[in-house]
């Protein structure tokens, strides 16, 4: 088998058995790269001599009986909206193209303690909001499972480099769907955890009280142990939650017997951009779930627009307070779906955003209110395929195929699971969101929908092989 | 939480094209933000979009809705730099 379809834990189990060293998989992983990003782009930057550095240390402490756990020796890549001491972080953008942070971000600290093996900084939408965009210093990522589609945003190389095979876990954030948006559209595991469970601290902001850090994977497995990694406490992040850390992987195998799960229905039963493949693959995996002995049944919460509304109306003047100076003077400087999304803040009145911030106390009442009839709660992440390049949709507009906003609003868990291939060819989804803090579940019940889908049987890409 | 109609504030939820057009050119020149030209019409049709969503949530709240960020302090809070 191909070195790159070993999941996390057997890359680690291999490694440790002597079967494979951490500067071979470094070196395959590179290769791979080299071959490939030309087409896809997910990569702005492939940090070579780091990776080789960081895996030839890998290699010498698991020598000398030093373990740094799961992800010792495995390659892996950031977005480049993580700080990386001494190696560019640019945003995607012309305005940071020469940005060389001094620390490294939470994240990037925490996988470099664990022993991670850095392969490079990854394609976003500008500043995480703006694309897919061809008026960047950088091209935009494209989708692998058909280069013609986009991957989702904002984390776009990050879905490229995983669906592609290039690493087994990327980075994004997820501001109103940027995880789980191209976990969707590439056929990957994206969570978005809870708020406050993973440092931001030198991660560029979009918008502060929708920001959340967190992995994009091959499967449930890769991206618990990621989480497992990177969640912690961290006081001088302003969010961040003093709360303990469970062993994510402890309950992985436990099924679904006996689970209760809610269904939003109306989130995306009515949407006027939902597909019949789409749904069609919710009802499918709610069936199989059934079958597999969780009891699933309706759930009523409050209008999808309203849980839209409150993500907007809040990223919009949040966004635009960090942006406010350089778009008054560097307009011109951000890519033109940037700019045009980013003055949207300035139009956007104190009362609005107060009223927003109201909207979200009610909806986070509401989702905590069903979610304590219900271990968790299963929907749609994304109601169509992805477009292709010559089709875009606006993420951000309140008729976007996203339905990831919600639990940005109210900081729940959530994670977006592939369950198939639609008729085009291309990657369909589910969403799973849990009560807070409970990652644990949400990653059982996804563990349990790519296996009784039989995700796991299908094969990436022709052109990722 | 929500208030009876009687006390709701309302916002109109489809304003003309024309009240937009200067709604939108006095919230910008407030921030002093200059649009293009050649934008103008992209930024003014996802602006009537978000206008809409805007005004989903007004009117809904009375005196006692309070927003999210309304936060509470520990008694520990102010220790944090006492060494």
């Amino acid at each position: 088998m191909d070195a790159q379809d070993l999941s996390i834990a057997a890359m680690g189990a291999a490694l440790r058995s002597h079967d494979v060293t951490a500067e071979q998989l470094a070196r395959d992983a590179l290769a791979r790269v080299a071959a490939r990003d030309p087409a896809l782009h997910a990569f702005v930057l492939v940090t070579e001599t780091r990776a080789l550095d960081d895996a030839r240390h890998a290699d010498q402490e698991l020598r000398a009986g030093r373990d740094r756990g799961p992800m010792h020796g495995i390659p892996y890549a950031l977005k480049d909206i993580y700080d990386t001491a001494r190696i560019r972080t640019t945003c995607h953008s012309k305005l940071r193209i020469d940005h060389v942070p001094d620390q490294d971000s939470v994240v990037a600290a925490k996988l470099r303690e664990a022993g991670g093996v850095l392969l490079g900084k990854l394609a976003t939408h500008e500043f995480a909001i703006g694309g897919p965009s061809f008026d960047l210093p950088f091209p935009p990522a494209r989708n692998p499972w058909n280069t013609e589609h986009v991957t989702g945003g904002s984390s776009s190389g990050s879905g490229t480099a995983v669906a592609a095979r290039m690493v087994r876990m990327a980075m994004g954030s997820d501001t109103g769907g940027s995880i789980r948006g191209p976990a969707a559209w590439c056929g990957l595991v994206g969570i978005k955890p809870t708020y406050g469970r993973v440092s931001r601290r030198g991660v560029f902001p979009l918008s502060w009280t929708l920001d959340h850090c967190g992995p994009l994977t091959r499967s449930v497995e890769d991206a618990a142990i990621s989480l497992q990694v990177l969640a912690g406490h961290d006081p001088q992040d302003a969010a961040s939650a003093d709360v303990p850390v469970p062993d994510f992987r402890a309950g992985l195998e436990r099924g679904v017997g006996r689970l209760r799960i809610g269904v939003p229905r109306a989130f995306f039963a009515t949407a006027s951009a939902a597909t019949p493949e789409v749904l069609e693959a919710i009802d499918r995996t709610i069936a199989l779930l059934r079958d597999a002995g969780a009891g699933v049944e309706d759930v009523q919460l409050p209008d999808y627009a309203l849980f839209a509304a409150a993500g907007r109306v809040i990223m919009a003047p949040e966004s635009f307070a960090i942006h406010e100076a350089d778009m008054q003077t560097r307009l011109m400087d951000y890519g033109e779906i940037t700019a045009n999304r980013f003055v949207l803040g300035a139009a956007v009145t104190a009362v609005d955003y107060i009223n927003a911030l109201r909207a979200r106390r009610e909806l986070t009442e509401a989702v905590n209110a069903a979610l304590g009839r219900y271990d968790a709660l299963l929907t749609a992440s994304a109601l169509a395929t992805a477009p292709r390049f010559d089709a875009p949709v606006d993420s951000l507009s309140s008729t976007s195929p996203m339905q990831t906003i919600p639990f940005n609003v109210t900081g729940h868990p959530a994670m977006s699971v592939p369950v198939g291939l639609a008729p085009n060819g291309l990657p369909l989804s589910v969403q799973i969101v849990g009560r807070p803090f409970d990652e644990a579940m949400v990653f059982r019940i996804g563990r349990a929908v790519e296996q009784i889908t039989g995700w796991e049987a299908v094969k990436l890409p022709i052109f990722a092989a | 939480m929500q208030r009876s109609n009687a006390e709701v504030a309302e916002m109109p939820a489809a304003p003309s094209p024309e009240t937009l057009t200067a709604e939108l050119e006095i919230l910008l020149a407030r921030n002093g933000i200059k649009v293009p030209d050649m934008r103008r019409d992209a930024v003014m049709a996802a602006y009537a979009d978000l206008r809409q969503q805007i005004a989903l949530l007004h009117g809904r709240y009375g005196a006692a809705a309070e927003p999210s960020n309304v936060f509470r302090l520990s008694p520990t809070e102010s220790q944090g730099g006492a060494t």
